[in-house]
């Protein structure tokens, strides 16, 4: 239906219509030379691939030789405490995101009044997004460890006899995780909230003010609704973000333990392909991986969808 | 989508002016806000202060805790090979950048302007892959790239980085030109522009804000990443600095205060690219919402 309404504004010329069918053919031709190569991208780097692993997750696979052993290999996988940890710590990690999303809120309202020197202050607050996560990984490890930041910070406090290690346990490890994750998104977040607030008409704002409403009502009845559909993008960014790209923080933090406490999906995909050379169990466990962010994203696609 | 040609809102300035009741509020008020902002920044600048002030010890002095040189700096490049792994980083970022725009720029004028039979069909799968992490398909994609001989150097990196920059840039673009009047196109083509000529001529140069909103994203993204560089450039003499870093600090042998060196060299360049180019970032992570 779009070719042929594409096909109306182009060729509006009264040129005979054997001279328009080759007209139309030539630029449908052409449209369709100039996609192959990011088609052929994306098809070889990105589709074929996710067929072979659907091929190889019912093999047994160590990269050079596989063989056949059917749904059985599912089963199996899904007996594995392994997977399940994963799937756990994922899920407990999901606890992180209304305070990487409530923060930034926070922040970018702040922000949004513009004290004196404002725009300085949102240039520093997103400067730590250009870092990459290995590098605020390694930050957070000194944060954390026992002759860290944060003890330093409860013994000025007074408790002098206090000492954390929260890297160190498997108790506290993923929460530690947790908390340089909400860090990490910060930056990112408050962007995408100071834009939302910034095509906020200020006229309904003042408006709401002089009929008596007070700052909280006026947030809550304009602001927040307002800001919904960033608030939307914002969540599924954000729970992408921690299904796929915690890899960096936990490479460098962690490794995963201590034991598997911070073994996520991806993490175990990492482990289970490259340290033990199970090259048919990570490919199954990067399926399960596609389908809950494949929930995700389907979100997100009706998000932009739903704008055009 | 139109949006995508008009200057960042907020950066506007003419705002002052219409917020009267603004200035007219408490002094107490302000001095608050300015106080949580202040507690705020010291928070993210926290990650600063410690690369800066770690660096700035010997491996002695960190234990110690206390004491400064700059002894960490001057043996940085003995236990980091920090000029070949910026270089690595660098060659790597263009490279990949270099394809995701060539690829992208025609697809994203042939799906706006020169549909195809079944073109919003391929539009929308290769819009989807967009949600595809690349844990998802790593082992198959590691096999593959491995097959074709590509995993010593940095070829196979690249055109990973490629395929999984080119669905976003894809969809920027198309976004972008379907703001473009038809007419402008079909006016080169009656004076005898190639559709090749049309694009090049007429649709690359008003792409400008678009091709850096692609470029500084896709910048920071590759030159922040691990996991590509890690399994895809198997060369350690190739290895990008991201990727140095993270394996010495995983092995928890190295000095931490020349780790910390070595991670302030490698935020420079995308600090830099960040805070000169930041409303265009702000533009590439609203598409599609910004109305």
């Amino acid at each position: 239906m779009s070719e042929r309404s594409a096909h109306m504004s182009v060729m509006t010329s009264s040129a005979p219509r054997v001279r328009r069918m080759t007209l139309r053919r030539r630029r449908q031709v052409a449209g369709f030379l100039f996609a192959l190569p990011a088609i052929a991208l994306v098809v070889g780097f990105i589709g074929v691939p996710i067929g072979q692993a659907v091929y190889y997750s019912f093999t047994q696979w160590n990269g050079l030789t596989s063989t056949w052993i059917g749904p059985s290999t599912w089963a199996q996988a899904f007996h594995n405490s392994n997977l399940w940890t994963a799937l756990e710590n994922n899920a407990l990690l999901l606890l992180a995101v209304p305070f990487a999303l409530g923060l930034p809120l926070g922040i970018a309202v702040l922000l949004h009044q513009r004290v004196a020197g404002w725009r300085i202050f949102r240039s520093i607050y997103f400067l730590p997004t250009a870092i990459s996560w290995v590098v605020l990984g390694l930050v957070a490890e000194r944060f954390f460890a026992y002759q860290g930041t944060l003890n330093s910070i409860i013994h000025a406090l007074g408790f002098s006899h206090v000492n954390t290690n929260m890297l160190g346990y498997e108790s506290t490890a993923l929460s530690a995780l947790g908390i340089t994750f909400v860090f990490t998104m910060i930056g990112t977040n408050t962007m995408l909230f100071l834009t939302g607030l910034a095509t906020l008409d200020p006229s309904l704002e003042e408006a709401a003010r002089i009929d008596g409403a007070g700052s909280w009502r006026i947030f809550r009845s304009i602001t927040l609704p307002h800001l919904s559909r960033f608030i939307q993008l914002a969540f599924v960014m954000t729970v992408i973000a921690l299904f796929s790209a915690l890899f960096s923080l936990i490479f460098v933090m962690t490794g995963g333990g201590p034991g598997y406490a911070t073994t996520t999906m991806e993490f175990l995909i990492y482990q289970t392909g490259f340290n033990q050379g199970d090259f048919g169990t990570a490919a199954l466990y990067g399926l399960i991986l596609f389908v809950l962010t494949g929930i995700v994203g389907v979100v997100q696609l009706r998000l932009i969808g739903s704008n055009e | 989508m139109t949006t995508l040609m008009t200057p960042p809102k907020e950066s506007d300035s003419s705002n002052k002016s219409t917020r009267p009741s603004r200035a007219s509020r408490s002094k107490v008020g302000r001095w608050v806000l300015f106080f949580a902002m202040m507690v705020i920044a010291v928070v993210m600048l926290y990650p600063f202060w410690v690369m800066i002030v770690t660096s700035l010890k010997s491996e002695a002095q960190f234990l110690a805790g206390q004491g400064f040189s700059w002894l960490s700096w001057k043996n940085l490049s003995a236990t980091i090979p920090i000029g070949q792994e910026v270089l690595s980083s660098t060659i790597v970022c263009s490279a990949s950048i270099l394809i995701i725009l060539v690829v992208g720029l025609p697809a994203g004028f042939a799906f706006s302007k020169l549909r195809f039979r079944t073109s919003t069909a391929v539009f929308l799968v290769i819009v989807s892959a967009m949600m595809v992490p690349l844990q998802a398909i790593l082992m198959p994609e590691f096999v593959n790239v491995t097959k074709l001989g590509l995993t010593g150097g940095y070829f196979g990196a690249i055109l990973v980085y490629a395929a999984l920059g080119t669905p976003f840039s894809v969809f920027l673009f198309t976004t972008y030109f379907r703001g473009v009047p038809d007419e402008l196109i079909e006016a080169g083509i009656v004076d005898g522009l190639s559709y090749f000529g049309a694009l090049w001529r007429l649709v690359v140069p008003i792409a400008i804000p678009a091709i850096a909103t692609v470029t500084v994203l896709q910048f920071i993204q590759i030159w922040d990443d691990l996991l590509v560089g890690l399994l895809f450039i198997q060369n350690t003499s190739e290895r990008p600095i991201t990727v140095g870093l993270a394996v010495l600090a995983a092995g928890r042998t190295t000095s931490i205060p020349e780790l910390m060196a070595g991670s302030i060299i490698s935020a420079l360049p995308a600090m830099v690219v960040y805070l000169g180019f930041q409303r265009y970032l702000v533009k590439g992570l609203t598409m599609g919402i910004d109305r």
